[in-house]
């Protein structure tokens, strides 16, 4: 229908509101990341520019100046009249905004509106002071805009040959491994060190860290004496440098007992070793892990430790074969599927089993990669998404191997390609064992006859074609 | 107040109860038709027209198999709207309560778009892969038989790749990847293994 004359000019008044409005909301939509450091400073990201603030230790609570703190996102005037504490904040291009505070007390006024503060008001040499906690806070509602406290990464040094980092939220760097230095290169993550450029430790395998930053690109360099892995754990907070596992002597191996689950470790401590020597090392991956349960076998019983009981059998037979075998994950975490081919890659192995269970269909899958076969050769750099292309001939054989050892203890089997993640990113000969209930009820899939069995198989047939397989140099 | 004033209030407030409960069945009856219809969703006829026979990879997870058969669908003209009616009468078999591989109610295909002449974009709907049953090979039987099945029918169609609600998802329930696409002549590989 055709607007009359004052419908359209009421149509036009509002269509012209809204743009108004929608330019000034996405104005303000500007994003403030705040991260404290630990000991004694606090690095503010903002979109205009990114500066630090040192700290106040106020009674062991870190505090921080209100001038500091804002005179880099706009215009501050700040006056202490006695205990009385008034600042004037002009953004840019704003009205000022007014903040109130009286010394010893814990309640003031924020742009007129009463404010409380977790713990009171500090005044020194003439600067107003807040607790941390309040920053983020403090400057979202004086620029209306989104703010994040994130704080620093913690670097903790828990056991001989094994450092922890700990981080605020999930990270993803990418690492790369040399002998004797692991890389961590954050590009998306705004991380600051809390312990210093330089940390040196006075331990077998770890020498130091390193902390460099630049142009928003921030690195950890771990040195060390031998070579080391990074696994994630806890979600991606934490970032755990160990050793790379060490080769079991395969004419000394003695039969090892099954191993308890570790409490909170995500692998097997290994040893530091010396020189880097090929070696033969299988990387058992039990699937899911964490609020990632995987498929429910039955309502009480998850996919994931129904893989994780698995998985220790399995290294356990290997182990009794001589073969040394390292677990991905070996408590309750969730881990991506890129962490996954990350840490497998790091290792090195000479082998990885990805281990699954299924409460549909009967027996056990036997599955790699489906990917089209491609003339790659293993000692260049490999696509990411397809990596495993060249190994899919040595992947093929192990499948073969552990389906016949299968065969061989009549147990039902099938050997299939899969597009299973992450083994297309797996640069090293890799399958699939998925297990579903034999013959007779769900519930047995966690029978330990049963799992036995199955890794048995699995550990007879890597040590078959163990001669085919390459050792690696880690 | 006298007594006929008492009688009609009385008669009022049967009357009151009375629809009170009649507007809470038909709040439970409209509740249950929806459920039913997205349930139902895939197993629509999808357009008018002679009932044409088209070639289905039914997958089993008693097996592991992928059997081929054939039913008859009423297409429509339209390319894509063809190769959806397709994937629907698919995951139709899949929703029938006697189904050798079920996978989760109201599942359904939202759309087909082609790139170019030989990529087909399946678009699911969040059922299809939130509900659907965890496993690497239940999931590979699935992904499999749909691309299989849209081959088949669509001889053309040589990648396929399956969004979830027009998202690209990492994974179908788990396992299977979605992320990349799906050449038709390596599933063909797959399901001879599976057959």
């Amino acid at each position: 229908l055709p607007l009359s004359g004052r419908r359209s000019r009421l149509a036009l008044a509002i269509v012209a509101g809204s743009a108004l409005l929608f330019a000034a909301l996405w104005g303000r939509h500007a994003i403030v990341h705040a991260q404290s450091v630990a000991q004694n400073q606090l690095t503010v990201y903002s979109p205009q520019t990114s500066y630090s603030v040192p700290l106040l230790d106020v009674n062991g609570q870190p505090y921080a100046g209100l001038v500091e703190l804002l005179e880099p996102l706009g215009s501050v005037d700040a006056r202490a009249d006695g205990k009385k504490y008034k600042l004037h904040f002009t953004p840019p291009g704003g009205r000022p905004l007014e903040l109130q505070f009286t010394e010893g007390k814990n309640k003031g006024k924020v742009r007129g509106n009463g404010y409380k503060l977790p713990a009171n008001f500090v005044v020194q040499n003439g600067r107003g002071y807040v607790p941390l906690s309040v920053t983020s806070d403090l400057i979202a509602k004086l620029l209306a805009t989104d703010t994040e406290l994130h704080p620093a990464p913690r670097l903790h040094k828990d056991n001989p040959s094994r450092l922890l980092l700990g981080f605020s939220s999930p990270v993803n760097p990418s690492i790369a491994t040399e002998p004797g230095r692991v890389r961590l290169t954050f590009r998306h993550e705004p991380i600051v060190s809390s312990v210093g450029e330089n940390v040196p430790y006075s331990d077998p395998l770890i020498t130091g860290v390193t902390f460099s930053e630049h142009d928003g690109l921030a690195e950890l360099d771990v040195t060390g004496t031998a070579p080391m892995m990074a696994n994630f754990a806890d979600g991606g907070r934490t970032i755990i440098i160990t050793g790379a596992p060490a080769p079991a002597p395969v004419a000394q191996a003695a039969p090892a007992p099954l191993p308890p689950a570790p409490a909170n470790t995500q692998n097997p401590a290994p040893q530091p070793r010396q020189p880097a020597t090929p070696r033969f090392l299988v990387l058992i991956d039990p699937a899911h892990g964490g609020s990632d349960i995987g498929a429910a076998i039955t309502p009480s019983l998850p996919e994931k430790d129904v893989v994780l009981a698995l998985a220790r059998r399995v290294q356990h037979e290997l182990a009794n074969r001589g073969i040394a075998a390292s677990l991905l994950r070996n408590s309750d975490v969730a881990i991506t599927l890129d962490q996954r081919a990350t840490s497998a890659n790091a290792a090195r192995p000479a082998l990885y089993i990805a281990l699954h269970a299924a409460n549909t269909g009967q027996g056990v899958h036997v599955f790699t990669a489906l990917l089209p076969a491609a003339n790659l050769s293993p000692q260049g750099f490999l696509p990411w998404d397809t990596a495993q292309a060249a190994y899919l001939e040595l992947s093929g054989s192990v499948a073969g191997s552990v389906a016949a050892e299968l065969e061989s203890r009549k147990l039902p089997n099938t050997t299939l390609l899969a597009p299973l993640r992450p083994m297309n990113n797996i640069a090293a000969p890799a399958i699939a064992v998925e297990i579903a209930p034999p013959a007779g009820t769900v519930d047995e899939i966690a029978s330990a006859a049963y799992q036995d069995q199955v890794a048995q198989s699995i550990a007879a047939g890597i040590t078959a074609v163990r001669a085919k397989l390459p050792e690696v140099r880690p | 107040m006298n007594r006929r004033v008492l009688v009609m209030f009385a008669v009022l407030a049967i009357i009151a109860l009375g629809l009170a409960f009649y507007a809470l069945h038909l709040k439970r009856k409209v509740a249950r038709d929806e459920q039913l219809a997205a349930q139902q969703l895939a197993l629509a006829p999808p357009a008018n027209g002679p009932p044409t026979p088209v070639t289905l990879y039914v997958a089993s997870d008693s097996d592991g198999t992928l059997r081929r058969t054939q039913v008859n669908v009423t297409l429509p003209p339209e390319r894509t709207e063809r190769d959806r009616a397709v994937l629907r009468a698919l995951l139709g078999q899949y929703l029938q309560s006697s189904s050798p591989h079920p996978i989760g109610a109201g599942a359904d295909v939202r759309d087909v778009y082609l790139l170019g002449d030989d990529t087909a974009i399946v678009d699911t709907n969040a059922a299809f892969a939130d509900a659907h049953p965890s496993g690497v090979l239940a999931e590979e039987l699935t992904v499999a038989s749909m691309v299989v099945t849209l081959n088949a029918n669509d001889t053309k169609i040589g990648r396929v790749k399956i969004l979830v609600n027009g998202q690209e998802r990492e994974t179908l329930a788990g396992h299977a990847d979605l992320r990349r696409f799906y050449e038709a002549s390596n599933i063909g590989q797959v399901v001879k293994d599976l057959q």
